[in-house]
Order: C-alpha cells, then sequence, then structure tokens
C-alpha cells in the first residue's frame, strides 16, 4: 500500500521528534525489554546522547532545529520577552523566527514538507506542503495550512495538545488525558504521512513532555499510582516508533530526535529572588505582580529558565546601568552565581556570557548571561516568589545534556549538538544550502 | 437573501461587484440622506475600499460626501496614520478622532488595555462609536465588513437595523472576497497602508497584530490561509499554557 508514494526513498527524510525525552530513559527502557521495536531500531544505525540549545527550553531548542542557526540569528532565546519601554511581556510566535526553516529551504528547491506538531510554529505560515503547530498553538485554524488539513484535522477531533488543567483533578484524569492526545496525534501524523506526498516529513510527540513535567517521580516510585502509566506509555510510544519507522526502512533515512532532556527536580530556586538579597533587583511592590512593578534602579532581572538581563540605560526605558559598568556587573554577576548555594550544594553548574552561546543579527536580543544548574535545581525566573527556594506542581525539569539523536546511517561525528539536526537533514534531502551553523552528520 | 443569491454575488466581476455596492450605497444615500450617513473608516483594505466606493457613487449622484468616522484606540499603526492623513486631504474627508477613553466613566480597578481584548474593544472602540453616532444624529453607519472574512458574517445583509443607538448599518461590499479587494485596489489604483506590502493581511491593533508572512498580502495564498491569523495573541491564555508547565 506503500508502494507508489513511497517507492523514491532517495532524497526523502522523516523525522520523529519525541519532546523532552531523555537518551538515558530510553536505553533503560531499550535494556529492560520495554521498548522492542526501538531496540531492533538502533541496531542499524547511531543512536547517541545529545546536548541541546542554551536555554535548555523547547522555543529555543526546536527553533534551533528548525533553522540549523544558533538564537542570535534565529532570535528565539525563550518563550517570553520582556518590552525594553513598558516592560510588559511578549511572547515571541512564529512569525519572529528570524532565520529560514527546514522547509522553508526545502520549499524554494521545490520539495515538499509536512510539519506536524513542532513547537514554536504558531501561527502556521504558508509553506510548500502542510503544517499544523505544535505549543503554544492557541486556535487549530491558525494553526494550519492549508486550509484542507484544517478541514482533516478539525473532521477528527485533533488535539492540539494535552489539557494539563487536568492535574488539578487528579493524577489519573491528567494520565487519560495523556493518552488522548497522544492517540490523535499518532492518528493524524500516520494519516499525513501514507495519504499525502513529501519529501521531508516532521512529526513531533509533545505528550513525553507534559508526563516527564508532571509524573516523572512515578518512574521510580513503583507505588505511584500512574507508574505502570508511565511505563505503558512507553510501551505505546514504541509501537508507534515500529509503525513510523515500517515506512521508512532502511532506505528512507529515519531521525529521532528530541529537544532536552529531563531530570528530577529536587527544589526550583528563584532568581529574581536571590537577585533581590544580593540587591542587583527592586520592586515597588511586595510581592510584586510583574516586571512592571521593578524599580528604576534595578541593575539585574531574570527571566525563566535562567537568562540574565543586565538593566541597560541606552536598552531599557528606565534603565539605569551605563556602559563603561556592563562588564564589572556581568563579572561580579557571575562570581556571585556560582557561589549561590542551597542546603550546602552549589546550585549553578556554569555560567556562560553571551558572546560565548551566540552570534549573528539578533545577537543584541540575547540575554547578558544564562546559568546551567547541577541536575535537580530548576531555575526559575518567577517574579513574586518571597523566598530563594521552593516546590512547585512539577516533578519533573529540563537538562541541555541527554537529549537524544537516532540516524538509521553510521555517522563518526562526536559531540551532537541540537544545531547540527537541520543541515544533516537539508543534506539528506540533497539541497545545497551554506549559512547553517551546524555540521551535517553524515 | 437565499445562499444561491449570496453565491452569485460573490462570484461577480470586479467591475459587477462595484457596481453592485454603488446599487446599495445609493440606496443608502436616497435612503438617509448624507448628512446624517457616515463611514467607518480604520484605514485597512477593506473599509478604504468602500471609503472609495462612496466617493464613486457621491459624484455619480451629485451629492456630498457623509462623514468618515475614524476611532483611534490608542494604538494605532503609524502607517496607517500615514494613509489617514493622505486621503483626509486628497479626498477632502471629515473625520472624528475619538481619543476619549478617559471620558467615559470607566471606574473599574484595571482592564487589559488591548483594543482588541473583551472590554478594551469595548470601551475604546464600541463606546467610542456609539457616542459619536449619538453626538451627530447618525442614522446610519456604513461598515466595510464581508461574507468570507468569517463563518460568523455569513449571515450579514446589505441593510441591517440596530438598537443601542437605534441606527441601520449599511453593509455595501460584503459580496466582496479578500482577493476581490486586492484586485480592485490595484485596478481602480485605490491608496492602501504601506503595511500589506510587507506581509500583513488584516490590520488591528498595533501590540496585537503581526505579520501573516513576509511577501505583500497580495501575493499571498489568500485562498488557504486566514487572514486574520496575524491579528490578536491571546496573552492570557498563553500565559495560563506557560503556567501549567512551570514558567513565569
Amino acid at each position: 500500500m506503500f508502494g507508489k508514494l513511497f517507492k523514491k526513498a532517495k532524497n526523502k527524510v522523516i523525522v520523529l521528534g519525541i519532546d523532552g525525552v531523555p537518551y538515558s530513559l530510553l536505553v533503560r527502557f531499550i535494556n529492560e525489554g520495554i521498548m522492542p521495536n526501538l531496540s531492533g531500531i538502533v541496531k542499524n544505525g547511531t543512536f547517541s546522547a545529545m546536548t541541546a540549545s542554551i536555554p535548555e527550553v523547547s522555543s529555543t531548542s526546536w527553533s534551533t532545529f528548525m533553522t540549523g542557526v544558533n538564537p542570535g540569528k534565529h532570535g528565539i532565546y525563550g518563550f517570553m520577552e520582556l518590552q525594553k519601554d513598558s516592560y510588559k511581556w511578549y511572547f515571541p510566535n512564529s512569525s519572529d523566527i528570524k532565520s529560514e526553516t527546514l522547509w522553508d529551504i526545502a520549499g524554494k528547491n521545490n520539495r515538499k514538507s509536512i510539519v506536524l506538531n513542532l513547537p514554536s510554529t504558531y501561527p502556521a505560515r504558508q509553506l510548500n506542503g502542510i503544517l499544523t503547530a505544535g505549543f503554544v498553538a492557541l486556535d487549530l485554524r491558525k494553526a494550519t495550512y492549508p486550509e484542507s488539513a484544517y478541514e482533516y484535522l478539525k473532521g477528527i477531533d485533533y488535539r492540539m495538545d494535552v489539557d494539563t488543567q487536568k492535574a488539578k483533578e487528579s493524577s489519573s484524569a491528567l494520565s487519560e488525558d495523556i493518552d488522548r492526545a497522544f492517540a490523535i496525534r499518532r492518528k493524524a501524523i500516520l494519516h499525513f504521512l501514507d495519504s499525502h506526498e513529501w519529501d521531508l516529513f516532521i512529526g513531533v510527540i509533545t505528550e513525553t513532555d507534559r508526563l516527564h513535567h508532571y509524573l516523572w517521580n512515578a518512574l521510580e516510585d513503583k507505588s505511584h499510582s500512574e507508574h505502570n502509566f508511565f511505563v505503558d506509555f512507553y510501551k505505546r510510544l514504541d509501537s508507534f516508533i515500529g509503525e513510523m519507522y515500517k515506512r521508512a526502512g532502511d532506505d528512507i533515512p529515519f531521525i529521532i530526535v528530541s529537544d532536552h532532556g529531563f531530570t528530577t527536580i529536587k527544589k526550583e530556586v528563584y532568581l529574581n529572588w536571590w537577585l533581590r538579597e544580593k540587591g542587583y533587583l527592586q520592586f515597588k511592590k511586595d510581592p510584586p505582580e510583574s516586571f512592571e512593578d521593578m524599580l528604576g534602579d534595578s541593575k539585574v532581572f531574570a527571566l525563566d529558565p535562567a537568562r540574565f538581563y543586565i538593566h541597560l540605560k541606552d536598552k531599557y526605558q528606565q534603565g539605569c546601568v551605563e556602559g563603561r559598568e556592563y562588564e564589572a556587573m556581568r563579572q561580579r554577576l557571575k562570581e556571585d552565581l556560582v557561589l549561590l548555594e542551597v542546603d550546602g550544594e552549589k546550585v549553578v553548574k556554569s555560567v556562560f556570557l553571551k558572546e560565548e552561546l551566540y552570534s549573528g543579527g539578533y545577537y543584541n536580543d540575547a540575554p547578558d548571561l544564562l546559568a546551567l544548574p547541577y541536575p535537580g535545581y530548576d531555575l526559575k525566573g518567577a517574579v513574586n516568589k518571597t523566598s530563594l527556594t521552593g516546590r512547585g506542581f512539577l516533578t519533573g525539569g529540563h537538562t541541555r545534556d541527554n537529549a537524544v539523536f537516532f540516524i538509521n546511517r553510521n555517522i563518526k561525528e562526536k559531540d551532537i549538538n541540537i544545531v547540527d539536526v537541520g543541515p544533516t537533514i537539508i543534506s539528506l534531502l540533497g539541497v545545497e544550502h551554506k549559512n547553517f551553523d551546524g555540521r551535517c552528520l553524515v | 437573501m437565499t445562499l444561491e443569491e449570496k453565491e452569485r454575488l460573490m462570484s461577480l466581476s470586479i467591475e459587477e461587484k462595484v457596481a453592485q455596492s454603488k446599487k446599495v450605497i445609493k440606496e443608502a444615500i436616497e435612503k438617509f440622506g448624507t448628512e446624517k450617513l457616515a463611514i467607518a473608516w480604520t484605514g485597512g483594505k477593506d473599509s478604504t475600499t468602500m471609503t472609495w466606493l462612496f466617493k464613486e457613487a457621491c459624484k455619480e449622484l451629485k451629492a456630498p460626501m457623509p462623514k468618515c468616522m475614524f476611532i483611534d484606540e490608542g494604538d494605532v499603526f503609524d502607517e496607517i496614520w500615514d494613509v489617514v492623513n493622505l486621503l483626509k486631504k486628497e479626498w477632502n474627508l471629515n473625520e472624528r478622532n475619538r481619543a476619549e477613553i478617559t471620558n467615559l466613566g470607566f471606574d473599574g480597578k484595571e482592564f487589559p488595555l488591548e483594543p482588541e481584548s473583551y472590554v478594551g474593544n469595548h470601551l475604546m472602540k464600541t463606546v467610542a462609536m456609539n457616542d459619536f453616532l449619538e453626538n451627530h444624529g447618525i442614522q446610519s453607519l456604513s461598515t466595510a465588513i464581508r461574507w468570507d472574512e468569517q463563518t460568523a458574517r455569513k449571515e450579514e445583509t446589505y441593510f441591517s437595523p440596530r438598537s443601542n443607538p437605534p441606527h441601520t448599518r449599511i453593509q455595501p461590499i460584503l459580496h466582496f472576497k479578500e482577493r476581490d479587494i486586492w484586485n480592485a485596489i490595484h485596478k481602480y489604483k485605490i491608496p492602501f497602508c504601506a503595511l500589506y506590502k510587507s506581509g500583513y493581511r488584516s490590520l488591528g491593533a498595533r501590540c496585537t497584530t503581526f505579520k501573516n508572512s513576509d511577501i505583500p498580502a497580495w501575493e499571498q495564498d489568500m485562498e488557504n490561509t486566514t487572514e486574520r491569523a496575524g491579528r490578536g495573541q491571546g496573552k492570557e491564555e498563553i500565559m495560563g499554557k506557560l503556567r501549567d508547565l512551570g514558567y513565569m
């Protein structure tokens, strides 16, 4: 049945995105016999841990994946930004991605792409092919191009995301909803894979990330009511991977990629409270409601997850830090961050200056300093916290290391980063493109 | 009007569509006169085309141009001001700049100061419009909605009575599709806001309107994409979703 659509295996690529899935978890489930399909598939190819973007959030990491360039070029540093004049929130969306996407590049070369549920593609922009956007997507019609794809998705009661509000009801209500969302995602992905023409196919499962955020503790705790659900979910994911791979075979390049790893949260660490304690940041109100309550003589503030911004006079409406003070301010902040301790343990594993990570036309918008934590500490940019640490409702948090990369080809390259995946895909499509920051791995 | 009749009107040629709109406009002017009629003009492509149709119809009737109502909700694109100021002069239009949200006596604690939020839209646009209708004894207001814009507009008719305040809505370009608007603009050389050239398809308030693409509006795939996709960011909803995943 797949003969017609799949006969020309050359220059086609299938990508399965699995949001927030750690490499080590897949290795463990393979060893425990929970993922037999994946176990068979990874024998023929390269299966490896991969580093994600910094910051290690889906919007930045997937934007890096879909453009093959660093955030200094594509411009997406996180899920939210502060407006420099009003200090109001701004939420970057697909129209803020400043670099060409893989499907833009493919489209220019008359190649068709199908892109399903990839985060940070909302609202859908016109392309040569089909796209329905992933997180944060608000309206299915705006999320989908073209209209005919919207009609199909509407017809099957497609879900754009898990209803995470269910977590407030009960763990089981959430897990049932994760299951429902995954089932409809699987149906939609297989439908488009089988019944439409494409050269590049990208389908992303985001239910994994929701499962991990809310129920990560259920993995190790066998007495947890959702422990079996967690394991069963991975069995279902495995059978889905098997179904997709059947369509690729050994001929069509098949890539599995995640956008970050996951780990257990011991404590959340509230960076803006820490900045207040250290005298870097002041608010008019206590507790503050937003950055609109920030006082003008504040020197530094932090946005999720650990992006630090120097409140520069030339950059912000009420900024107070002079250009000549900038370097000293960053050094002082870096030294203070390295010393940050919770319960006698160091929290910050590494601190980066913006120039160590980013370059490009949107370099000026980059955070001035970024931090990565030791496993277990979830660095948070919440404004309204009045203590250094706390526990939220999430049990799992992101890691930059330990994301996953698989391709059914043998590759020699080591130290794979998510920025390398896009150039690899474009090269496998047989399309020439310069200006990538990543390397082609094949 | 039957569905068949609507479909017939929507499939007319541009010349026939222009003639049909002029017929509706002339009927409205005969019924209400030009003194008691106003044109709701936003500076966008649809209402500018409608205003041009009024100008042409009035020329043929040798009647004066009705008043144009332009609402400044406080967050208007500079490029919109450019086209509004140009046409005010070139077409000799009257306009009322109604930036008077502060005079409305709204005493709630706070509301999102976004002209496209529910409360914001009411206070910044509807109240300003009603104030204008009442103060000037306007009996009919011409607006540039189109049947193809959204499903909710499919039931609209050329003349539609409204209460609070009582007036008649005249909707003379219902049968134009988005593509017809661009065909008319190019054929009749109707001026348009520069933002459309840079990829905007539909213009709302500056803070909540985004480009749909980087190519001009009239070159985009109008049949398969949503005209209003760039309107309204849904900030509250986005924040809710981000909070659920531990952000903010």
